[in-house]
């Protein structure tokens, strides 16, 4: 068991999240403490033991402000209190207060893109033309504005344009046709969004996570993503946050290969932080084609980053595996891999979770972190994956993989006393994935479980800041079957070599730069012969990988 | 790049084949081929019978012997024991030779074996001397079982001696580690102990393993680290030690120097550790003591003090720099006295050593004449506690020997304040 | 005619005049280089002196022994010597080009003696301080391994080892500053020579047992003395 380490609610060092282990969840299906099958703020904070043991640092939380949840929260009907079902703002502070205690540091989402159509906000502005907050949206008479900016949920909607009868007039959403687009060429927009950041910092959140950052301005004859002004807007909000407090961090969710999400980072002056999608999407092409290409030709293109800034990587979410920003042949191969069945597919992505997609093989769910812990950037655990959760499909929408956290094999899995039909998210019960089968109860007693051998990972990946902030030197042995990569910061090198293929491999790895140096095998400790000038065999069972700390003696 | 680096290719290869230890003893040699079976045989056999189901590994590391001793290790037949417990062990038992790289002398020796005792992640390790004729079984258990089973981190041994032998040791260095460190250790110079994985990676650490004190004072030092950073220490009785006579190599002048030359320097090292301590604790005794004493031993104590008045009288300005002036005139008077009765006291006595050790830390002259300065003192102290004591029964000489330690306690507040107060080097 | 005498008065009024004025400026120049120089030399005593007491000067000369001498002379502590050596330099150097300057022929040949004479004073300096220094050593090191290896009369052997060396650096110093060289080398020559032979002869007649005992004590078989027959460890 960790120990718990001293209580602080901000942390002294303003670049954790440089070296954080971040764990993704949803409130609504993590833990409900009052029966009533709906996850909670309190239910949550009993289970911060266990969020502290499995080793993370840093706890993401999905959107939990008043909502009609046609969006699952992501549509906003009140930036500054938490929807009734979670609970009260107090139970939310006691929640931080526990997660600060522990060393976890806690992220919100911060949705700045739109809101509810529910919003106070929005039913304003359309109730008349003259109303103050009119110009908090963006209006036209006519739907052939902006034309030609493409069409974010293909599924459910037709344009980016919906008429509103009560106003009359058109209002731009490029999500569901119920989150409009708040307008941010209003300065009164940016300073009322700056207050709700001042309200959740000054509470004691440690940063936020920014929905749908690249779509904040719209200007003719463009695509509407990734414009200058939404740089300033981003600047703004920077500058204010800087000005008013530290530690604090801001994640960018910006869905584009990396040189586009590059500007994101401005110059240390926008955001902290940003995801690195394509990096998720080309390791699970990597694994599927047996070879290391596309991996190894994302992260060679992926920029230089500012110092103060870090990636955050992630092998899934809450939202479908984005196929939006890769080649046509690329998304064929992915859909005939992973998505056979067109139910798995939307929104040119596929909504399974991790095990599900790799089969439930205990081997290649270990290879996939294996990779994503030694990459360069803040790995991100989706809640369930660590036990290897399975998912349903046929549920609507992104739900199939925001089904309730499986604690045991009791009632509800341990999520929830209520009725079974009360959840607000059916439960996995299939002999495979069901909670029976795949629980933390379970797995906490068996000392090779995924769940414990995630924590070993996430151990040896926290003792020592070569992961998070060393350089990455790829090494192209002849078989390409085989990933290596040396992590090197300061005078502490690691050598990763991974098989990337369902069979034992054998490789000849050219280390002649690092002659003299003894691998150490990371996980049990053991010696490798001294690396001499000669090429340096290595065998690899299916899907096995090796961490290897050189030493120099 | 195998040459500059501490572990050669050989022995690395060695260490992946043994792959991770619960224990580990190591041997260092020089020429030790007459001694070196049966200390091969006892832990062999210590490994079968104490410590059946652990991995257990032995390894010698040699500085360059000539006469074979390597050899002796490696093609040691487990067979020949004797014991049927050693040929039906349950694990394989692993015995690896290895020359050292580095310094000549047992620092690098030392540095070696603890090196390789953190790659293969020992969690008990002892470390034993070649020199002695009397390693038993049992004795190699003992340096290891209080770190397996008691959690300790330094095991010093304890050894069945006559309480007049050895009196470098009784007058002087246990004494004073006593005085300076606040602990009670009978043997602190002692080539064997026994040590935890925690305590020799911390002295791995430490940057001394090239310096003068990893030469001579290697085995004070590791006592001195261990009882300065706040491990967890013992004492194991070990019975008596019997040495061979090729282990007496160098002379006397020589063998004071380096000892004395090394106590200093190590306590000059950690001073900010020791300065504000005061009084004194026995440590944690781990194991049951043998009763038997030995032998006294046969001296000319009056030689030893006629050594002593004449050589005062002649180096009374080297050492007018040293000692303080009163030191100085009562030892002139107590010269001046009959030499085959001498009585050197035991206050004097500690205001000798304290202001040697604080002179030296001064450095008011080269180091090594300081401490040569100190031998005919320290003869005439000797001989004077021989004449006093040679008839007494072994439990009034370990009373004397109580006195001066608790001089030693007493008087430090002296030291402290000579100590500080010159300015250092 | 007396119009000529004051034109001639006049003119070598004017004359003497004009040379005044001519040497006028010099001598401002060097009275302000001296000056200056003196001002320097402050400067550079204070800051060698404030270094070596960083450096621990004093600590160095107690522990070679230097420190005693300049006591027993009555002279200050090393480190204001030191300085006060280096601000006399500096200023007499300011000194010596602030002359030079007024131009007067037959002081720069004297100066320009002085001027060579004075690397050699240093290095004379030098020869001597290492000689004390080395003397000091060999007393000590004599005296103690005399008295642990019990030969006899220790401190006039050391005595003997102390005085060869100081006798030799001072000779060395002398010729160095080239003061009445032949007498200084004869005389050292006499004074080394009978003190060799002095030692070869008592050492040669008398000394075949304490020889035999150093060589023993080189080559030890068996130790003799009290100290090695118990087992000190």
């Amino acid at each position: 068991m960790n120990a718990l380490p001293a209580a602080g609610a901000s942390l002294p060092d303003p670049l954790w999240y440089k070296d954080a282990v971040i764990y993704q969840l949803h409130v609504k299906t993590f833990a409900d403490s009052n029966g009533d099958g709906i996850g909670d703020f309190k239910g949550l904070t009993a289970k911060l033991d266990y969020l502290h043991d499995l080793g993370v640092t840093c706890l993401w939380l999905l959107p939990m402000y008043p909502s009609p949840f046609r969006d699952d929260g992501y549509d906003i009907a009140d930036y500054c209190t938490i929807h009734p079902s979670y609970g009260t703002l107090d139970d939310f502070r006691a929640f931080l207060d526990g997660a600060h205690a522990r060393g976890l540091r806690v992220v919100t989402e911060l949705v700045l893109n739109h809101t509810s159509d529910q919003h106070a906000w929005f039913k304003q502005a359309r109730s008349s033309r003259d109303n103050p907050r009119r110009d908090w949206y963006v209006w036209s008479e006519s739907d052939d504005r902006y034309a030609g900016v493409r069409i974010i949920f293909l599924d459910t909607e037709r344009s980016n344009w919906a008429w509103d009868p009560e106003s009359k007039s058109y209002y731009w959403h490029r999500f569901f046709s119920h989150q409009p687009d708040l307008n941010y060429d209003n300065p009164a927009v940016r300073d009322e969004m700056w207050n709700v950041m001042k309200f959740w910092l000054e509470l004691g959140v440690d940063g936020f996570r920014v929905d749908a950052v690249p779509y904040l301005i719209e200007r003719e004859h463009t695509s509407c993503e990734n414009l200058p002004e939404t740089h300033e807007v981003i600047r703004f909000l920077r500058a204010k946050l800087n000005e008013h407090f530290t530690g604090r961090m801001l994640l960018a969710e910006a869905n584009q290969p990396p040189e586009l999400v590059r500007p994101y980072f401005g110059e240390g002056d926008e955001f902290h932080m940003a995801f690195h999608f394509p990096l998720m999407t080309r390791m699970f092409m990597a694994l599927r084609l047996e070879d290391r290409k596309p991996l190894v030709e994302i992260v060679e293109r992926t920029p230089e980053i500012p110092e103060t800034c870090q990636w955050g990587i992630f092998l899934r979410n809450h939202d479908e595996l984005t196929l939006e920003m890769v080649t046509d042949i690329e998304r064929e191969y992915m859909y005939e891999e992973y998505a056979r069945d067109p139910t798995s597919r939307i929104n040119l992505g596929i909504r399974r979770r991790l095990a599900p997609l790799l089969d439930g093989d205990r081997r290649r769910i270990e290879l996939m972190n294996g990779i994503l812990m030694s990459m360069p950037g803040s790995p991100i655990i989706y809640y369930g994956d660590e036990i290897g959760m399975g998912d349903n499909i046929y549920l609507g929408d992104r739900n199939g993989v925001r089904t309730p956290m499986q604690w045991s094999g009791g009632w509800n899995a341990g999520f929830s006393s209520a009725d079974p039909e009360r959840l607000a998210q059916p439960l996995i019960s299939n002999a495979l994935y069901g909670y029976q089968a795949i629980n933390v109860e379970s797995q906490k007693r068996a000392d090779h479980s995924l769940l414990n051998w995630m924590r070993r990972l996430i151990a040896v990946r926290t003792s020592s800041r070569v992961f998070s902030r060393g350089s990455t030197t790829f090494l192209k042995p002849a078989n390409h079957r085989v990933l290596a990569y040396l992590r090197t910061l300061g005078a502490e090198q690691v050598l990763i070599v991974c098989n990337l293929s369902s069979s034992a491999q054998a490789v000849e790895l050219d280390l002649g730069r690092l002659a003299g140096a003894l691998p150490i095998e990371m996980f049990g400790k053991s010696l490798f012969p001294r690396i001499g000038e000669l090429p340096y065999i290595l065998t690899l069972g299916p899907y096995d990988f090796f961490w290897f700390k050189l030493r120099r003696l | 790049m195998a040459q500059d680096s501490l572990l050669s290719d050989e022995l690395l290869r060695h260490l992946m084949a043994v792959g991770q230890v619960d224990i580990l003893v190591g041997v260092p040699t020089l020429d030790n081929a007459s001694t070196i079976g049966g200390v091969v045989r006892a832990v062999h056999q210590a490994f079968a019978t104490y410590f059946p189901r652990d991995r257990a590994v032995l390894v010698n590391s040699d500085g360059g012997s000539r006469d074979g001793t390597p050899g002796l290790v490696k093609d040691y037949s487990l067979d020949e024991a004797g014991t049927v417990t050693v040929s039906h062990s349950l694990r394989t038992m692993h015995r690896i030779s290895a020359p050292y790289h580095g310094l000549p002398g047992k620092g690098s020796a030392l540095r070696q074996i603890l090196t390789a005792a953190d790659l293969v992640q020992a969690r008990a390790v002892a470390v034993l001397d070649a020199d002695v004729a009397s390693v038993t079984p049992e004795r190699v258990a003992a340096l290891i079982r209080p770190v397996k089973d008691h959690q300790f981190d330094y095991v010093a041994p304890v050894y069945a001696r006559h309480p007049l032998d050895g009196p470098l040791v009784t007058q002087l260095v246990r004494p004073l580690i006593r005085g300076a460190y606040g602990w009670q250790v009978r043997e602190p110079l002692a080539a064997e102990f026994g040590c935890s994985g925690r305590f020799l990676s911390h002295c791995l650490e430490q940057d001394i393993w090239e310096s003068d004190v990893a030469k001579y004072g290697i085995d004070l030092w590791v006592t001195g680290a261990a009882l300065s950073a706040g491990f967890r220490c013992c004492e194991a009785p070990l019975g008596p030690r019997v040495t061979t006579a090729a282990h007496a190599r160098l002379g006397f002048q020589d063998v004071f120097q380096q000892v004395v030359g090394a106590a200093f320097l190590v306590l000059e090292q950690h001073a900010p550790y020791w300065l504000p301590r005061q009084q004194s604790e026995p440590l944690a005794l781990v194991g049951t003591p043998t009763s038997e004493a030995g032998e006294p031993p046969t001296v000319d104590a009056s030689r030893l003090t006629q050594t002593f008045c004449s050589d005062l009288q002649n180096l009374q300005s080297v050492l007018e720099p040293i000692l303080s002036a009163n030191t100085l005139s009562r030892l002139n008077a107590i010269a001046e006295g009959d030499c085959g009765q001498l009585r050197y006291p035991d206050d004097l006595w500690v205001r000798t050593v304290w202001e040697f050790l604080a002179a030296f830390h001064r450095g008011v002259m080269r180091r090594d004449h300081i401490t040569q300065a100190l031998i005919p003192l320290y003869l005439g102290r000797t001989g004077s506690f021989l004449i006093q004591y040679a008839q007494a029964a072994p439990a009034d000489v370990e009373a004397a020997l109580e006195a001066v330690g608790l001089e030693f306690e007493r008087s430090k507040p002296s030291l402290v304040e000579c100590w500080n107060q010159a300015s250092p080097r | 005619m007396a119009q000529m005498i004051a034109d001639a008065v006049s003119q070598a009024g004017a004359n003497f005049v004009e040379s005044v004025a001519l040497f006028l400026p010099r001598v401002v120049t060097t009275i302000s280089i001296i000056a200056v120089g003196w001002l320097i030399a402050i400067l550079l005593r204070t800051v060698v002196r404030f270094v070596l007491r960083w450096v621990r000067f004093n600590a160095a000369a107690e522990r070679l022994g230097v420190a005693s001498i300049l006591k027993s002379a009555e002279l200050p502590p090393a480190d204001s010597v030191v300085a006060a050596i280096v601000f006399w330099l500096v200023w007499i150097g300011f000194l010596l080009s602030g002359i030079d300057v007024l131009g007067f022929t037959g002081l720069q040949g004297l100066l320009s003696g002085f001027a060579g004479f004075v690397p050699r004073l240093l290095v004379a300096i030098a020869i001597l301080v290492i000689g004390f220094v080395a003397a000091n050593f060999a007393w000590r090191a004599t005296l103690l391994a005399a008295v642990n290896a019990r030969i006899p009369s220790p401190r006039l052997l050391s005595g003997a080892a102390r005085w060869l060396i100081l006798i030799l650096a001072g000779a060395m110093a002398l010729e160095q500053i080239a003061v009445a060289r032949t007498i200084v080398l004869t005389a050292f020559a006499i004074a080394f020579g009978a003190l060799m032979l002095a030692v070869a002869i008592a050492f040669g007649l008398g000394g075949r047992g304490i020889a035999k005992r150093i060589l023993e004590h080189q080559f030890p078989e068996q130790e003799r003395s009290g100290a090695d027959e118990i087992s000190h460890l």
